[in-house]
């Protein structure tokens, strides 16, 4: 891997984000309306709404928005909500470890569950056990995410109220340290259950069916003729050939973990970056949404970045130039 | 009373169920808190908030509308739902500026054609109550005698037929101006997506008036879209929409008469979208926002409730009542308000507050109180929501004066008394002067006198600083002049009664003469200079703020030294 490659995808990653900067700042000012009609008072006067527009700073000329807004990009200074007039860096910052904690862990439980689950049923192709598993597997993942939220919900939390219904602590919350910590593990379980169930199932699809193809191939024919253990045909055969699309699919699912989950989010009330965002996108909260969305356009581009990376790493046969 | 009890029969024969508390059946007192703490737990989803009553966690439950869960509540022996009718209005609205909705017989003929009680059956299963005038019945200022178009679709169409509109041979009637087919008519409806009941409400309507030989067609579009159109001007001065369905809320004063229908406001931006152009109507519409005292507020809005039912730029159609729900087992001496529900609106209601209380014991305790949506910003001249407005009616109270809960009359609450004059200002115009005498025995949370110092600097502070959200306040302020301590006289540069109730006092003057740039300050979040367990946060109301834990919840406790305390 040259030094040149890296400094290319550099170029080309900037490149791609000013783009993306700019078309940020030009989508959200082309849509109908503005922040201010969306204040729906019989009170809300014409002076009222020049007020408005003038605290915004939306009076101003368009080019001069567009260098202010550049500016607060690159200073990862991106002001203050029109809506809730909080920093909205500061808002973002406590939002993502709710986010965090919930998408990380049911991402590290989807990708465990669901590659595993698929490496084992691809050796049991056509028993009962792999039709059923499969079909659980298409099922859970065929059902919307607010349905499955639901459901755990009221199975968990009203019929056999095990779970709490809301949130990341009781209310009021404990205040000693490991009461706290199993306090915050056990309001995380069912938001994180839903998100494992809906989401193993792709991962566990994609793995059964990569895996099985590989088992079909002229080399893993060979190592069986060796006399391998199927252990050892089917971990470092079969799936060391499959591994670099699935790390190449862990690394583009990245980004996704910054930009949360707004079902569940919102049926478990849990304070995270994704109603953030759907609320700041439908109140047209310009510095919400032109700094939330910059950070993930960053997000994504690390991590294509890194995905090409680690391609080389897991696959000797890749080079890049 | 009379009024009242119309209203909440009307109600009663509407909604089939057995658990609801009435406004005049509640006792309520002015002593208060009773509980100890209140918790605000935030939950945001619907349905986890049934459960969350349901399982207990949550004690009271504000502005309930689904159907499905209203009965379900109902059905709960251990659940209360109080019913309050309020100043909500959904509406249809027509572009008077273009043909033929600029006729008053086409606009007349629709109003005919609509029938509320089927829509109120159909789509929200009775938990609605029909509203066909401009001024909500739950408003003091309402005018019964009004004459409302009923529904009658064979009177529609001999409406249409005498004025010429006769029908064309494809079912559309024809334009008497034109002598063609009446264009297609857009009504513009937020989609299904946003609000099914008002995607499926403008089909109702589009048939209603198809019968009739109307070509009406509902168009659903997204909700930013169609405030663009109906409140943006085009180039040559109109606006691009002949119909549309939306909803306002709306205050027990008629101030919106005058906002909504002067021609004044037939501007880009302004929220006369109907495009109303009367000269007898903005007559009217000006004295009720310019009232000299409330006889006159009362006759301009009952003249202008008469002419604007005749021209009808809208055909208001229903009005969402408060349904709040409390686990009866658990809490008592809740108060359902007229106009403002029983916890829907603690910034204008504060009886409930003070008045609920642990069914197994006479005072202290924690009630928990569900807080649906996040709040915003705690700083009181920032936060805006219903449920920043929660938590600032709790700290805040209601301010000067407030409004009983039975017929919304005035009451005084941190004013005992006030007197409404004139002056002439320096420019040599007529304008309001209003004194209070402010009671001698409130204090902020931190023990510090609340005084007329306080009133004055509040509106200082509110025109110096130009805050947006309450222009209505200081648009016309003058200056306010101290007489003594517990007596202050405000002028504003214009006459209207209604400045009396923009007087407020909400700033402590020792925290607020530090600040300098009012909306970057997060008085919650800064601990109090002297006092330690306080925050910047103090108010005069009934309950102190303790904390709030984004995304988790909000904590209030009694305030010891509350002028309206039990132990006063």
């Amino acid at each position: 891997m040259s030094g040149t490659y890296i400094w290319r995808r550099i170029g080309y990653g900037l490149i791609t984000l000013f783009i993306i900067v700019t078309l940020n700042f030009v989508i959200f000012r082309i849509m109908p309306g503005d922040p201010t009609s969306l204040v729906l008072s019989p009170d809300f006067t014409p002076e009222m709404r020049q007020l408005l527009l003038e605290k915004y700073g939306l009076d101003q000329p368009l080019p001069i928005q567009y260098v202010l807004y550049l500016k607060s990009m690159l200073t990862f200074d991106f002001g203050r909500s029109f809506y809730n007039r909080q920093p909205v860096l500061e808002e973002l910052l406590a939002r993502l470890p709710n986010t965090l904690m919930l998408l990380g862990t049911a991402f590290v439980l989807n990708v465990f569950i669901g590659v595993t689950l698929g490496l084992r049923m691809a050796t049991k192709q056509g028993t009962r056990l792999e039709a059923a598993v499969t079909g659980v597997s298409l099922f859970l993942n065929a059902m919307p995410g607010f349905f499955i939220g639901l459901l755990l919900l009221l199975a968990f939390a009203y019929y056999w109220p095990i779970f709490p219904i809301r949130g990341t602590m009781s209310v009021p919350p404990p205040t000693e340290f490991w009461d706290i910590v199993l306090d915050r593990i056990h309001h995380f379980i069912l938001p994180v259950a839903a998100v494992t169930l809906s989401g193993y199932g792709s991962w566990y699809l994609y793995t059964r069916n990569n895996v099985i193809g590989a088992l079909s191939q002229d080399y893993v024919l060979t190592a069986r003729a060796k006399g391998l253990p199927e252990q050892v045909v089917l971990y470092r055969h079969a799936f060391r050939s499959v591994l670099p699309p699935i790390v190449t699919l862990v690394f583009l699912s990245l980004p996704g973990l910054i930009t949360g989950a707004v079902i569940t989010e919102q049926i478990f009330s849990l304070y995270g970056v994704g109603r953030y965002l759907i609320e700041a996108t439908t109140q047209q909260d310009y510095p919400v949404v032109q700094g939330a969305f910059y950070i993930i356009a960053l997000a994504v581009l690390i991590s294509n970045m890194l995905a090409d990376l680690a391609y080389g790493l897991v696959d000797p046969r890749i080079r890049l130039r | 009373m009379r009024k009242l009890l119309t209203l909440t029969l009307a109600l009663a024969v509407l909604v089939a169920g057995n658990a609801l508390v009435f406004a005049q059946e509640a006792d309520w007192g002015v002593r208060g808190p009773y509980v100890d703490e209140i918790l605000l737990p935030i939950i945001a989803d619907d349905e986890a908030q049934l459960l969350a009553l349901l399982r207990g966690d949550i004690h009271v439950l504000p502005g309930r509308a689904n159907p499905a869960h209203l009965a379900r509540l109902e059905a709960e022996p251990n659940v209360d739902v109080t019913v309050s009718p309020g100043f909500h209005m959904f509406y249809l609205a027509f572009n008077m500026r273009k043909d033929p909705l600029d006729d008053i017989v086409v606009r007349r003929a629709l109003a005919h054609v609509i029938d509320r009680d089927e829509i109120i059956f159909s789509l929200f299963q009775g938990y609605m109550l029909p509203l066909a005038e401009f001024v909500p019945p739950a408003s003091p200022f309402f005018n019964p005698d009004v004459d409302v178009a009923e529904y009658d679709p064979e009177l529609a169409a001999q409406i249409l037929d005498d004025a010429g509109y006769v029908m064309g041979p494809n079912g559309i009637r024809i334009n008497p101006r034109t002598g063609q087919e009446l264009r297609p008519l857009e009504l513009l409806t937020p989609t299904a997506e946003e609000a099914p009941t008002s995607a499926e409400l403008g089909v109702i309507i589009a048939e209603a008036a198809q019968a009739i030989g109307l070509p009406v067609v509902a168009t659903p579009m997204d909700f930013n879209v169609i405030v663009d159109r109906i409140s943006k001007e085009t180039e040559d001065g109109g606006r691009n929409f002949d119909m549309y369905v939306l909803a306002w809320s709306l205050s027990r004063f008629p101030t919106h008469l005058y906002s909504l229908f002067h021609s004044d406001f037939d501007v880009d931006g302004g929220n006369n979208n109907p495009g109303m152009r009367d000269p007898q109507y903005d007559a009217a519409a000006e004295r009720v926002f310019r009232p000299r005292d409330l006889d006159e507020a009362f006759e301009a809005a009952y003249e202008a409730q008469e002419i604007i039912q005749w021209l009808q730029p809208y055909i208001p159609l229903y009005s969402r009542p408060y349904f709040d729900a409390f686990r009866s087992d658990i809490v008592t001496g809740y108060v359902p308000h007229l106009g403002y529900g029983a916890a829907s609106n603690v910034s204008s209601s504060i009886w409930t507050p003070l008045n609920i209380r642990l069914v197994d014991q006479e005072r202290g305790g924690t009630v928990r109180f569900l807080l649906d949506v996040e709040p915003g910003n705690l700083n009181v001249l920032v936060g805006t929501s219903a449920y920043d407005s929660r938590v600032f009616g709790l700290v805040y109270g209601p301010g000067l004066i407030t409004a009983e809960p039975y017929e919304n009359q005035d009451f005084p609450w941190e004013a005992t008394h006030w007197e409404v004059d004139t002056w002439i200002t320096p420019e040599g115009n007529e304008g309001s002067k209003i004194t209070y005498y402010l009671r001698d025995d409130v204090t902020w949370h931190d023990g510090v006198p609340f005084t007329a110092h306080d009133v004055k600097f509040t509106m200082d502070y509110l025109k110096e600083q130009r805050v947006p959200k309450y222009q209505t306040a200081w648009i016309d302020y003058s200056h306010a002049e101290v007489i003594d301590d517990y007596t202050v006289t405000v002028y504003f540069n214009t006459v209207s009664y209604w400045h009396t109730y923009n007087v407020a006092g909400f700033l402590a003057k020792h925290i607020w003469e530090n600040v300098p740039v009012y909306d970057e300050f997060e008085p919650w979040k800064e601990p109090h200079p002297t006092v330690e367990g306080l925050t910047m946060m103090i108010g005069t109301g009934p309950f102190v703020f303790k904390e709030y834990v984004p995304g988790e919840y909000v904590r209030v406790v009694r305030y010891e030294d509350f002028w309206a305390g039990l132990d006063k």
